[in-house]
């Protein structure tokens, strides 16, 4: 009987030391759910080698025909809390409102941050991550703020115009900015064009709005709109743009100096993702800057030309948010919830992980003291692209310009009903305002058949 | 069989020696009947119901509440949006479908006759045959994106062909003219699938009975006097098949028009199934209102079939009483 008890006895002790053990160095597991392995990279190289405990089951759904959204929707809608759920998951500029305006995203107070974590975001991501209430549901490690790219030889050879600083006063406001299109083809004969299409300055006018479409459920026409429409009205009948669209082969013509253009309306990654690697015929992939600017005097392209500038309003461009499942945050004990937070803040508030992120990709990231670090870090940011220009201090002020406020989640949707129905029928003479307002209001209508519309 | 109880009662052993495998059947048609009742015979009774509620947005597709026939009503009152967009929606899918099936069937009737015509003979029958088949096989989405960037506008290739040649001044702007767009969407349908109405054109000319094109050229016919007087009577049936057959795929006609041209210009290439989709999948996700429109269109497809085989059968049975 004794032997019987000690052995029970060794058995228990053994046990209990077993899982004192496993508490000791316990691995969590979340699941991040993306668009991209682009946070996958960011976990790999700024987290887990810093928090071995937190074991991250990384899930892609590209966003192929609305996939990821799809299935966000259906899971969230479904089983939010199940295992398979994720715990974080990444928002794209293009429906992060819907998402932080659902129910399906936490309040970030609820994991444990403080209002004053969120002191040194650049105020337009910050309000962007917000839902209509103003509470934080997401957060982003980039800031995407736009610029005016320019062409250095054509603004002085049409336009008499040698530094930034007086191109800047050519494109002061949209009315400047018209004057100076009709300078430009007048001084050419027109054949340089200011943009390639009016959808580009959409990027960046739907910032001039004081309102989003959408106030208190019902449908609002900005008054900036109907300025916006006379705008594009008049630049496509006298001719000021080469009338094509984004992303289409006349864009990236245009960018390579085939079609000339002078302006282009492009953020942060534009410069560097999509402006430079089109900056003439054959740039390839891993091109040193030196071999990029030899192709491009090769074959007549542009690269060196560009200069860039504020521009008529402070815009943003893109960016991609985290926030978590609030189910998941319901449910989860304090060392899940201690995980999820750790690597929200990881990823987007903590200052050295965003200082290393902008040291080693370049990216601008959302941080104003990072921002503010980076600049006052004796680098040697002459970017030979931009002719020795500096880049990063004019998007660090274009960066606090932009007006996040006025995002919605009905943007996506009622941005194209505005182009499809409005703007493109009204300013290529198809439609009369009266005529165009009214179908742009009809089609909201019969999509969103929860919304006020007058 | 009645005995079968009574001998396995007498002797339970040696029922254990015969082993039967005609339960294994069950097993292996069982992945067909779980994945039909899930993926599609649940969806369509799903559909049904969700037609019938006020599920608007992902949060009331389940829990939502009966709402009656007001749904299907908003499609046919003449002030409601709904009813605007969704006929207008119908002519464009109609007018599309006319303007691809007409040349198609046309196209693939002289193919097919040319074919298997005995007095032609065509050489290198294969070859043409898969090349004209060939189209049917790329995906829609490749074919809407290559048709796309071809008639682009101001740069691409037709435009720059077309200003080479002196037959344009300026570039055209194709996606914004009706009349370009919708014949691109017919065109692209029509390309994509004569081939196919070829092939069942040509194994239905197949299979008249010789003698009868024999005994016609004996009475001194022409070819065209076999095409119209044999043939065409003949293979009435498979006609048939292919009208009802396209006549489905041209009403549910959905991804060249959402990839190519997004319904533009001004909702002149807008289908229906474009419309269904957009109500369910964008916006406010108004299930509700997609799942009564493709309640409607369904029945619009059970009517149309219905009346073309019924049409069909009348006239058989008036050529026997002939």
């Amino acid at each position: 009987m004794k032997k019987l008890l000690s052995l029970v006895l060794a058995a228990v002790l053994l046990m209990s030391t077993m899982s004192f053990a496993v508490a000791e160095d316990e691995t969590v597991t979340l699941v991040v759910w993306s668009f991209s392995d682009e946070i996958d990279g960011l976990i790999q190289k700024y987290f887990t080698p810093t928090h071995p405990n937190i074991k991250i089951e990384y899930q892609i759904y590209p966003n192929d025909g609305n996939q990821y959204t799809q299935k966000v929707d259906s899971m969230m809608a479904a089983t939010p809390d199940a295992a398979e759920a994720p715990d974080v998951f990444a928002l794209e500029a293009a429906y992060v409102k819907k998402y932080v305006d659902s129910d399906y995203t936490a309040d970030l107070l609820d994991l444990g941050f403080t209002a004053d974590d969120f002191a040194s975001c650049i105020p337009a991501m910050l309000q962007i991550g917000q839902n209509e209430a103003g509470v934080q549901k997401g957060l982003a490690w980039q800031s995407t703020p736009g610029a005016l790219m320019y062409r250095a030889s054509l603004a002085e050879q049409y336009l008499g115009v040698t530094t930034p600083e007086e191109m800047q006063e050519k494109v002061a406001d949209w009315d400047t900015f018209v004057e100076t299109a009709e300078e430009l083809k007048d001084a050419s004969n027109g054949e340089v064009k200011m943009v390639i299409c009016g959808g580009d300055i959409w990027n960046a006018y739907q910032y001039q709005r004081a309102e989003g479409w959408v106030v208190d459920g019902k449908l609002v026409i900005d008054d900036q709109l109907y300025d916006y429409l006379d705008m594009l009205k008049t630049m496509e009948e006298d001719d000021l743009t080469h009338k094509g669209s984004t992303w289409s082969e006349t864009w990236y013509a245009g960018m390579r100096g085939e079609l000339p253009t002078l302006c282009f309306f492009l953020p942060t990654w534009g410069l560097h993702y999509t402006l430079k690697p089109n900056c003439a015929s054959g740039i390839a992939d891993g091109m040193t800057e030196e071999e990029m600017k030899a192709q491009s005097d090769a074959t007549g392209g542009t690269y060196g030309d560009w200069r860039m500038v504020a521009g008529p309003v402070g815009y943003s461009w893109g960016g991609t948010w985290v926030g978590a499942n609030a189910a998941k945050v319901k449910t989860a004990d304090e060392t899940k919830l201690a995980a999820m937070k750790e690597l929200i803040r990881v990823l987007t508030l903590d200052e050295d992980t965003l200082y290393k992120i902008a040291v080693d990709s370049g990216d601008f990231v959302s941080s104003n003291a990072v921002v503010e670090k980076v600049l006052n870090d004796d680098i040697d940011d002459a970017n030979p692209f931009l002719g020795g220009q500096a880049h990063y201090q004019i998007f660090a002020e274009a960066a606090n310009l932009a007006n996040g406020a006025i995002m919605s989640r009905y943007d996506e949707t009622i941005n194209s009903l505005f182009d499809t129905q409005c703007v493109t029928p009204y300013t290529k003479g198809e439609k009369d305002l009266d005529t165009a307002i009214a179908d742009f209001k009809a089609a909201v209508k019969t999509q969103f058949s929860d919304l006020v519309v007058e | 069989m009645q005995k079968a109880p009574a001998t396995a009662q007498a002797s339970p052993k040696k029922k254990r020696k015969g082993v039967s495998y005609d339960h294994y059947g069950y097993l292996f048609v069982a992945p067909f009947f779980i994945v039909f009742l899930v993926f599609q015979l649940y969806p369509i009774f799903f559909t049904f119901r969700t037609a019938f509620t006020d599920a608007i947005g992902w949060e009331k597709i389940l829990d939502n509440n009966l709402i009656g026939w007001d749904n299907f009503k908003l499609f046919f009152d003449p002030s409601s949006n709904l009813f605007v967009s969704y006929w207008r929606a119908f002519g464009n899918t109609i007018v599309i479908w006319l303007f691809n099936f007409v040349p198609q069937i046309s196209m693939a009737l002289i193919l097919a006759s040319w074919f298997t015509s005995g007095q032609m003979r065509l050489r290198g029958q294969g070859a043409f045959k898969m090349l004209i088949f060939m189209p049917n096989i790329i995906t829609a989405t490749t074919i809407a994106i290559l048709f796309f960037s071809l008639f682009s506008y101001p740069i691409a290739p037709v435009n720059t062909l077309l200003q080479q040649f002196g037959l344009l001044n300026l570039p055209f702007e194709f996606f914004r003219s009706t009349a370009a767009s919708r014949g691109i969407i017919s065109f692209i349908q029509w390309w994509m699938w004569y081939g196919n109405t070829m092939i069942i054109m040509i194994a239905g000319i197949m299979g008249i009975n010789p003698a009868l094109f024999e005994a016609g050229l004996v009475d001194g016919c022409s070819s065209r006097q076999i095409f119209w007087k044999i043939t065409l009577p003949l293979i009435k049936p498979i006609l048939l098949y292919n009208l009802v057959t396209s006549l489905v795929g041209g009403l549910t006609m959905f991804d060249i028009p959402q990839l190519m041209t997004q319904g533009n210009p001004n909702n002149t290439t807008d289908t229906v199934a474009r419309f269904i989709y957009s109500q369910g999948f964008t916006g406010s996700h108004n299930f509700n209102y997609a799942s009564a429109a493709s309640i409607i269109l369904f029945g619009i497809i059970v009517v149309c079939s219905f009346l073309l085989s019924q049409a069909m059968k009348d006239r058989d049975k008036g050529a026997k009483k002939k």
